[in-house]
């Protein structure tokens, strides 16, 4: 495979060329209310040419390998004909050439665990959110992936690399009055099939969430102070400012690199914002990207100010900066486009949750996420619980909470960052031009947000 | 242009194949896709990539001792570790107490645009600047992102109880994008197409043009406070209101009883205008086929019919568990098993005028598309999002950009009670043939 790869790639006629070869196996498992849904496995084979000329990038998918030679002869013609219509240069970041081999370094490997034993523990965890009064339907959902990736490119870069993805999520649904509410607990990973273990409590908990929410009335909508848990927040970083940090909107951008530039206060001095490859077991974890480039920590805002953004190395080539190991494709079908990893909010001066509270008169507490979505500018997502803040205390739980806002005055409007940072992986995925879900984390400790504009009744 | 097949495979390589399968299975499905397309894309004013995809699958449901089991490979020669696969997870797989589907022929027949699949990148890109040069004709300022591209595939589906069909499809899409960074104000505008055969090059042009008319008024801002207020929901945004319908309609939400409309069938739960029907076989449908995704010939039928819930969308397994007749709306890729979803969703056009619509929204909002409205808890009725893009309506026109606030409205009440007029125009957006409706009431946070 090496040879045959990386003599291709360097024959080509262009100005870079690299060959991806993805070979998946997949476990699957769905619960739906109290029916055994689905269990599957799965094989997925495939990869992809890529070629640029100047500037210009052919892209060509196969699932036959004994086709590679003749695909690698039309990504290169595909280039060469955008080149024609549209030339430029090519600038690409330099990296050195990488020839590594990535062998699974796991805690447990769920491949080593019995099918049996996946569905009694699962099953298990399903049947604990039946079992609440109240809970109608549920629904849980358990995936392991192994994938074995093959990279060359024309520049001498070889990869073999081996990777597991591991996610969990489950959500109890209870219905009051013709009202529907969702409680919801998840778990997610890349080394320890362990940690998806003991986990009845946090069922129970999102089973009670559900039944509680279906009681409880529509937050009045509004502009509130919020207090976000750390998943929230975690979600809030990713969607907030994640994206916007990705190179592909700014590189060819000259009017959104000036509201970007590097130096660009956002934020107060104890708001510090990161996204890393490094953190072995995340499901952000990735030791190189999908151009073959090492991964690392990349700081994005450091004490309020903007210091770094996530690069291709096609972005970072257009920008003069360094390439950053952040080109990742969800899989062989897509080309790799700047996406984050594991994107976090560092620790902040404010003590615990207590301290962050005890000052908000009228306010609500937001915890988990049902998703968000951002369009660079503007983002929205819901909260997966909430309760309504009165005199600096915890007061009624309420439903449907929608948190709306503009990205630059909510990072300017964060007042306050506890010092309990906390990660929690779950079994969804982050979406951009047409890819999802791609495995990422994301980590936060919990903030205090002034006005806020909280959707409602 | 000609007609999608609507036949048995005449080129059944695997027959071979099912004859073991049905040694090895007490009964079975086997599901083959295969595709290939072409896409050219334009970021930031430039070509960028030209993208040519290619791809296949096997999937396979076998029962076994009453539990089916399900397996998928991406590669087409794979037909016997899919088979074992799928017969190694059945004991441990749902209960198969419904048929496979059964021979049946669709009478009906779609388009099939050959022309799809030989499609040209010279020609593409052509298309692309042309969509360039229209908009920075309006706009020169607006980074200019586009796509054009199309393709064809083909599903076969073969069960043991004797169905074996082959459909064709063939689509062709295109993507404008106009957006502009400016200090305290992001704007962005887009539009979509898609249809089953190539779409003219004029039609695209007058697209992007209204892309861009449309962008420049985005430009100004226009200030707005919280309260409610008449809003005239474009079709692309009317999408979004309709989708706790579309949850509801939903076989496994009825069979999990977690709708509102699981004892709903015959009631009047909406406007007397509004009618919503499920599709497949619109001429100008993306979403449509002759068969659906367990080889089940598909139907048109009213869903919700002058105000009153008329039908919900089945799998087999679903209708069966319902103690309903299936209806031809199991969804899937090759590589997910099926589950109940509409093709094409289309709503009958109203008595109005969309000009005299605009007219009655005078100090309302032109809704054109909300952000993140997807994570709603839509199974009770809610939709909220930030306004993504939205305006204030002045004497029957758009006068600037509302930004900042965010949309809450139960859609059931709303489209019980605050209909104020629906407009003879439609629109297509995917597979949503939709008008604009005039709503009032709304509830709108700002700061």
């Amino acid at each position: 495979m090496k040879d045959q790869l990386t003599e291709l790639a360097k024959r080509a006629e262009a100005d870079y060329c690299e060959i991806r070869v993805e070979d998946s196996r997949q476990t699957s498992i769905a619960f739906q209310g109290k029916d055994l849904e689905n269990v599957q496995e799965s094989h997925m084979f495939g990869g992809n040419v890529r070629a640029c000329v100047n500037g210009c990038w052919g892209f060509v998918t196969f699932n036959d390998l004994n086709t590679l030679e003749s695909r690698v002869q039309e990504a290169v013609r595909n280039a060469r004909a955008a080149a024609a219509a549209n030339a430029e240069k090519t600038v690409l970041a330099p990296v050195e050439p990488v020839e590594d081999v990535v062998r699974l370094d796991v805690k447990s490997d769920p491949r080593e665990v019995s099918l049996e034993d996946k569905l009694s523990l699962f099953g298990g965890y399903n049947e604990r959110m039946l079992g609440h009064d109240g809970v109608t339907s549920t629904n849980l959902r358990y995936f392991d992936t192994f994938t074995h990736l093959h990279f060359a490119n024309s520049e001498g870069t070889w990869l073999d690399r081996e990777a597991l993805d591991m996610g969990m999520g489950g959500s109890a649904v209870a219905r009051n009055n013709g009202t529907t509410a969702r409680g919801s607990a998840s778990e997610g990973g890349r080394a320890d099939f362990e940690a998806f273990r003991g986990l009845e409590k946090r069922f129970d908990e999102a089973a009670e969430a559900a039944v509680d929410a279906a009681k409880s009335e529509v937050v009045e909508g509004g502009t509130y102070t919020v207090i976000c848990d750390p998943h929230l927040a975690g979600v809030f970083v990713h969607e907030a400012f994640g994206h916007l940090s990705e190179g592909d909107n700014v590189a060819e951008d000259p009017r959104m690199q000036e509201v970007l530039r590097l130096g660009r206060r956002f934020g107060e001095n104890y708001l510090n914002i990161w996204d890393t490859g490094l953190d072995n077991g995340l499901r952000g974890y990735l030791p190189y990207d999908d151009e073959g480039v090492p991964t690392q920590k990349t700081w994005l805002i450091r004490e309020g100010e903007l210091v770094g953004r996530l690069h291709s190395r096609e972005t970072a080539g257009r920008m003069k900066e360094k390439p950053t190991g952040n080109a990742r494709a969800i899989n062989y079908r897509f080309p790799p486009i700047p996406r984050m990893r594991n994107t976090c909010i560092g620790n902040g001066p404010h003590g615990g949750f207590e301290d962050l509270i005890k000052d908000v008169k009228l306010g609500i507490y937001a915890i988990n996420s049902s998703g968000g979505q951002t369009n660079g500018e503007l983002f929205t997502f819901t909260a997966g619980q909430a309760f309504m803040i009165r005199d600096g205390k915890l007061a009624e739980r309420v439903r449907d909470v929608t948190l709306s806002g503009n990205v630059f005055d909510t990072l300017r409007n964060i007042t306050g960052i506890a010092g309990d940072f906390h990660v929690q992986d779950g079994a969804g995925g982050c979406g951009k031009g047409g890819q999802m879900p791609l495995p990422v984390s994301h980590g936060s400790p919990h903030i205090r947000i002034k006005d806020v504009v909280i959707g409602g009744r | 242009m000609k007609e999608s097949t609507n036949k048995v495979a005449e080129d059944a390589k695997p027959g071979d194949f099912t004859g073991k399968l049905a040694t090895l299975a007490d009964a079975f499905e086997m599901y083959q896709a295969e595709g290939r397309s072409l896409n050219v894309g334009f970021e930031n004013d430039r070509l960028n990539e030209i993208r040519q995809g290619q791809s296949s699958g096997v999937s396979i449901r076998a029962v076994k001792d009453g539990k089916i089991g399900f397996s998928y490979s991406s590669k087409p020669d794979e037909l016997d570790y899919v088979a074992q696969a799928a017969i190694r997870m059945a004991p441990y797989g749902k209960a198969y107490d419904y048929q496979f589907a059964g021979e049946a022929r669709s009478s009906h027949t779609r388009p099939f645009d050959p022309a799809c699949g030989d499609l040209n990148p010279d020609q593409l890109v052509a298309i692309c600047n042309r969509i360039k040069d229209t908009v920075k004709a309006i706009d020169s300022e607006a980074l200019v992102d586009c796509s054009v591209g199309g393709g064809i595939g083909s599903a076969r589906i073969v069960t043991s109880n004797g169905q074996d069909c082959r459909e064709e499809q063939s689509n062709f899409s295109f993507f404008v994008s106009l957006r502009l960074a400016e200090e305290g104000n992001f704007v962005q505008n887009y539009r979509f197409g898609s249809a089953n055969e190539i779409i003219p090059q004029e039609t695209i042009l007058a697209e992007a043009k209204a892309t861009a008319e449309e962008f420049q008024i985005a430009r100004k801002r226009a200030e707005i406070s919280k309260g409610k207020y008449t809003v005239l929901v474009a079709p692309s945004a009317l999408s979004d209101l309709l989708m706790p319908i579309m949850v509801s309609v939903n076989g496994n939400a009825i069979e999990k009883k977690t709708s509102r409309f699981v004892d709903a069938l015959g009631e009047k739960l909406f406007d007397e205008r509004l009618t919503l029907t499920d599709d497949p076989f619109h001429k100008d449908g993306v979403g449509g086929g002759l068969y659906d995704g367990e080889g089940v010939p598909t139907q048109k039928r009213a869903i919700i019919d002058k105000g009153t819930v008329s039908g919900f969308v089945h799998t087999l397994s679903t209708a069966n568990r319902c103690g309903q007749e299936p209806t031809g709306n199991a969804q899937r890729g090759v590589s997910s098993l099926p589950s109940p979803g509409m093709h094409n969703l289309v709503m009958d056009a109203g008595s109005d005028n969309l000009a005299d619509l605009m007219t009655k929204a005078d100090g309302g909002i032109y809704l054109r598309s909300l952000l993140g409205s997807f994570t709603s808890n839509f199974l009770a009725g809610q939709v909220s999002g930030n306004i993504s893009l939205g305006f204030l309506v002045k004497d029957g026109q758009l006068v600037g950009r509302v930004k900042n606030c965010a949309l809450n409205v139960n859609s059931f009440d709303l489209l019980k009670s605050n209909i104020l007029g629906i407009s003879k125009e439609r629109e297509w957006m995917g597979g949503r043939y939709l008008p604009w409706l005039l709503v009032e009431g709304v509830q709108i946070s700002a700061r």
